[in-house]
């Protein structure tokens, strides 16, 4: 599956075409993001053109496995998350030192499978990124099952040897810009998504008979019908124009709050289209006979993978304020 | 003659906006209530002398000729500058009927007096029993010699108390098999005897509202436009632009700008749960912004929309009012006061806008009826 997305030059789609990708840009990229959440497939096909090719490229393009992931030889995690005492996300502390890694990582999306780790850390004169072997000493991965029964990683590295990659502060800038990107395409694959389940619930429901007539026919299910199909056209029309706007903008500091916009719209339309979808199948969207309860739980997972709708309207505020402050 | 649809949008939206920004009273901006005639009659006269009053109209009935993008970005200015649409019922909808179905001398006769708005119109649709059922209207014009003869009653006509003509439809044949058939177009001059207009003061405290009742007013047979008992096929042909228009981001977007301002002056933006919703409704209004941009994409390519652009409809109205009722919320305890209310160097009038946003929903076909024509032009729904 993988090799077929890549030599469908997916992987490579938003990778600029002097690095060896299509150059076509996050719009494009959201296309293909689309189609992946239309058919909920679990691979992890948004956070390698987000995330991992999204920091090769901005820190590293002429490493030889910014080839290999855009062949699909290879895939590598991107680790930059970090789990507090509490549970929730914290500062991160993982320290690099004379080669070797020391503390943990979590919310690894693709870990398990995977060939390495990009991992950002901390050393003596600031942020680096580093490269670890998916079998090197001292790391162990703990596996997280998702609703939708996929996995994320929980990982922790004792004296882990990995290879510098990139250091400085360009390693948070590119980080910053790579999970902005892969906001906006996991934005992009809820609307896929939605589009999706929406369109089962309407076969469902002009289908599916009680008292004598399709249930379809019934104007509270046609109203409710009507909703979550505006939903889905607005979700679609403003998360495009997002990834369009961050296709002609350089500043990340644009940029950020324009991913934002569309995760936050892209969670709200997911959400509302995939339960209420279990509502108009009645009793059988609740068992796991049918298929309209897998995008109930892929929407769950990419719901709260990078932030959810009630986050992303946070930072969006924030940030225009931040703005309307510096103006 | 300017071909203005030669301009590229961004020449011709310069054009436009210098204009109003020159020319447009700085008094009349944004009037909150829908003025009369008297009131907006030296703007009318400076936008009759250059041309602009129908922008819709081809040129050789005196209008502006423009295509439908062109229109867009018109009217958008026009909203944008908060330009008062005047008493533009001749211009949207009596013009553009004889335009398409009128007889040449219904042209020669009526067009060039609604440009000057030598006759001032009104429409004359609902009935106290035809609201969304329209087709269920009783209104009755009989032949008698060279007249129709009329006889019922309309309501929710916008500014009659201040017309000189009403186009309505009536029921020309009452014993067609369908409420549908039957149904014709007529021109009425309401000054005569047998017409009486009551207005209706809404909850806002405004009367642009009447009732029209008609006991056995007359209008000449000539008067009748299009073919007889063909009037509600004519009056869906007239609906294709309105239902992009009636869509369009501009009441949601002025009322968030206000919003903003009131909120940030009054310090509602210290409150958390008042800071998500705000971000919530901007965000609403941004994404049908781009919802909307597509539907004019469409436009702009020549095509022709389909019934899905009903559901700007819906949205935008919804979010209009949701603007409206924060607005309540930021203002507090004076969120029950009439008029408006300082917030440092602007006024806003909580109320008004509440009260503007409510109608939004179920005037131009209640959102209920987009419902059920979304459910089955579009999504193919049974019954």
């Amino acid at each position: 599956m993988v090799r077929e997305l890549a030599e469908a030059g997916v992987f490579g789609v938003a990778v600029p075409e002097d690095q060896g990708g299509l150059g076509m840009g996050l719009a494009a990229g959201g296309v293909i993001a689309e189609e992946v959440g239309r058919v909920i497939a679990p691979e992890p096909v948004v956070s390698t053109i987000g995330l991992s090719l999204g920091l090769l490229r901005r820190l590293c393009p002429d490493h030889p496995k910014m080839a290999q992931l855009i062949g699909g030889e290879i895939s590598l995690a991107v680790a930059w998350q970090e789990r507090g005492p509490d549970g929730a996300p914290a500062d991160a502390t993982c320290r690099y030192a004379d080669g070797k890694l020391t503390g943990g990582k979590a919310w690894v999306v693709g870990a398990i499978g995977s060939h390495g780790f990009l991992v950002v850390a901390e050393q003596d004169d600031g942020p680096v990124l580093v490269l670890a072997e998916a079998d090197a000493q001292g790391l162990v991965i703990d596996k997280r099952t998702q609703a939708d029964g996929s996995s994320l990683g929980e990982l922790s590295f004792s004296g882990t040897p990995a290879a510098e990659l990139a250091s400085s502060g360009a390693v948070l800038t590119a980080l910053a810009e790579a999970v902005a990107d892969a906001t906006a395409l996991a934005a992009a694959e809820l609307v896929g998504l939605s589009e999706r389940a929406f369109e089962i619930t309407l076969d469902y429901i002009k289908t599916r008979e009680q008292f004598d007539k399709p249930i379809g026919s019934f104007q509270v299910i046609q109203h409710r019908a009507v909703d979550l199909n505006v939903m889905c056209e607005v979700a679609q029309a403003g998360v495009r124009e997002a990834l369009a706007q961050m296709d002609s903008e350089t500043d990340p500091k644009v940029r950020a709050p324009i991913a934002s916009r569309a995760k936050a719209r892209a969670v709200t339309a997911a959400k509302k289209i995939t339960r209420d979808a279990i509502q108009l199948h009645g009793a059988v969207g609740y068992t796991d006979e049918f298929d309209i309860g897998l995008y109930l739980n892929r929407a769950l997972v990419l719901s709260a993978w990078l932030g959810d709708d009630a986050y992303h309207r946070r930072i969006w505020f924030e940030t225009r304020e931040a703005e309307g402050a510096a103006q | 003659m300017t071909d203005w649809n030669a301009m590229t949008d961004a020449e011709f939206r310069k054009e436009v906006r210098q204009f109003f920004e020159a020319e447009y009273p700085e008094e009349l901006r944004h009037l909150p209530h829908r003025p009369k005639f008297a009131e907006i009659e030296h703007w009318h006269r400076k936008l009759h002398a250059k041309g602009w009053v129908a922008p819709a109209w081809p040129a050789e009935f005196g209008g502006m000729g423009l295509n439908a993008a062109k229109l867009l970005i018109f009217y958008e200015e026009q909203q944008r500058w908060g330009v008062n649409r005047g008493r533009d019922m001749g211009v949207q909808m009596v013009g553009p009927l004889i335009i398409k179905f009128g007889t040449q001398e219904q042209k020669d006769y009526w067009l060039p007096r609604i440009l000057t708005c030598e006759d001032i119109w009104c429409q004359g649709y609902s009935e106290p029993g035809a609201g969304s059922d329209l087709a269920n209207l009783r209104t009755r014009a009989d032949i008698d010699g060279d007249d129709f003869v009329i006889n019922g009653q309309k309501i929710w006509t916008t500014m009659a108390h201040d017309a000189t003509h009403i186009f309505m439809l009536v029921r020309t044949d009452p014993e067609a098999p369908k409420k549908q058939q039957g149904i014709s177009f007529v021109l009425a001059p309401m000054d005569q005897p047998g017409v009486e207009v009551r207005t209706i003061t809404t909850l806002s405290g405004e009367t642009e509202f009447c009732e029209v009742f008609f006991d056995d007013a007359r209008t000449p047979r000539e008067n009748l436009v299009g073919e007889l008992n063909k009037g509600w096929t004519m009056a869906k042909a007239l609906l294709s632009f309105e239902r992009i228009f009636i869509g369009s981001p501009s009441l949601a977007q002025n009322a968030l700008g206000q919003l903003e301002s009131f909120a940030r002056g009054r310090g509602a933006f210290d409150d958390p749960v008042f800071r998500d919703r705000f971000a919530q409704a901007a965000l609403d209004v941004e994404d049908h912004a781009a919802l909307y941009a597509r539907f004019a994409d469409q436009l702009k390519r020549g095509e022709t929309l389909g019934a899905d652009v009903s559901m700007l409809k819906i949205w935008v109205t919804e979010c209009f009012q949701r603007i409206t009722e924060l607005m309540i919320e930021a203002a507090g305890p004076d969120g029950g006061s009439i008029g408006p209310l300082q917030v440092g160097n602007i006024n806003v009038d909580v109320l008004a806008s509440f009260y503007k946003a409510r109608p939004t929903t179920i005037y131009g076909g209640s959102n209920e009826i987009q419902r059920n024509i979304l459910s089955k032009a579009v999504l193919g729904l049974p019954g």
